[in-house]
């Protein structure tokens, strides 16, 4: 799963152990990104 | 956020006036009543959809 | 119930229209009535499939957006549950707008054409492909051809004498559609529906005309006032059809 750091909009990967922390600026606020696949949703 | 496509009490279809009723209404300085009248939109039910709604899509656009 | 209907327009336009039917019973005009809101087929967006969508709307409240756009429907070429491909890409700044919608049927296509969708600023972009389905207002809401759909009876009225020297003038309101004494029809708005306007300082008295029903219709787009009306005179005609097999089988 991909994330972007809020602070400094780089792409994040986190892994299990790592906490969840951007590894390049140390902001604790990360975001995920859509994925990218196409999405089908259902006109109820 | 954008003016709803149809009016929730009858269905007439309202939005596509919205604009123009926002250009020559609220921005510029007609009688909002002559206006409406004008676009067709005559039920008080769509009247309220358009003079109720407030578009907030420019005021959340900058978030993501 | 009697063989013939009488049908006379007081109004006619492109999506709204005023009749009015004689020889009707007030069972068999509220079933047009509702044949006309629930039977009639329409094509509607029913699946979408986002490629992407970066606008500040979730893909759920466009999708609820795009179902109530009404769509031209060329009733002769669908059956229901048929469906046609709708497409849009629009990349901001720019307001994406049913007119932009391209459909993979030409007679297809949005009866609006300036319903702005949703709103997209610099680097926001919204792609996707969907699926419109022909089904019925009995269905969703978004499958109703005919939009405030409905009938009055046609009210005579007649003078019967002046008005009392020291009565108050009080306004007589009615709406919809009134016949005079020599036939005439005559639409309460012209006279602001107020009958004292025609006939000041008259006496008059309104009846209901027994079997005569003025109806207004008014659709979204999708279909003709003509075609509407016709499809759901045919659809009770069907059922009725239908009902009389069963029976006999």
């Amino acid at each position: 799963m991909s994330y972007k750091c809020s602070r400094c909009k780089r792409d994040v990967e986190l892994d299990e152990y790592g906490g969840v922390r951007c590894p390049y600026c140390g902001h604790r606020v990360l975001l995920k990104e859509r994925a990218r696949d196409i999405k089908e949703v259902d006109v109820k | 956020m954008m003016i709803p496509v149809r009016c929730f009490t009858c269905g007439k279809v309202i939005s596509e006036y919205y604009e123009e009723f926002d250009a020559r209404a609220r921005e510029g300085d007609e009688d909002p009543a002559a206006v409406l009248d004008d676009l067709g939109v005559t039920r008080h039910c769509c009247r309220r959809m358009m003079v109720s709604h407030t578009d907030l899509v420019d005021v959340v656009s900058p978030y993501q | 119930m009697s063989a013939e209907f009488d049908v006379e327009f007081i109004e006619r336009d492109d999506r709204s229209a005023r009749f009015l039917v004689r020889g009707l019973t007030p069972a068999f005009a509220n079933g047009i009535r509702r044949a006309m809101i629930a039977d009639v087929p329409t094509l509607s967006i029913d699946t979408v499939r986002f490629i992407e969508n970066s606008s500040v709307m979730f893909d759920e409240m466009i999708a609820l957006r795009l179902g109530l756009i009404p769509l031209t429907t060329p009733l002769a070429d669908y059956e229901i549950g048929e469906t046609v491909t709708v497409a849009l890409d629009v990349e901001g700044p720019a307001t994406a707008y049913s007119g932009d919608l391209t459909t993979s049927d030409g007679l297809v296509e949005p009866a609006d054409k300036n319903i702005p969708i949703i709103k997209l600023n610099q680097g926001q972009r919204l792609e996707f492909e969907a699926d419109a389905v022909l089904d019925r207002g009995k269905e969703h809401a978004k499958h109703q051809g005919g939009v405030s759909v409905g009938y009055r009876h046609l009210q005579r009225v007649e003078v019967i004498g002046d008005r009392g020297e020291f009565d108050e003038e009080e306004p007589h309101i009615l709406r919809g559609v009134i016949e005079t004494e020599d036939g005439e029809l005559v639409a309460t708005d012209e006279f602001d529906n107020d009958l004292t306007n025609r006939y000041p300082g008259k006496e008059v008295s309104v009846t209901d005309v027994p079997g005569a029903f003025v109806f207004h219709v008014e659709t979204d787009g999708s279909l003709s006032v003509e075609e509407l009306v016709d499809r759901a005179a045919e659809s009770i005609g069907d059922r009725a059809a239908e009902l009389k097999d069963a029976v006999s089988v």
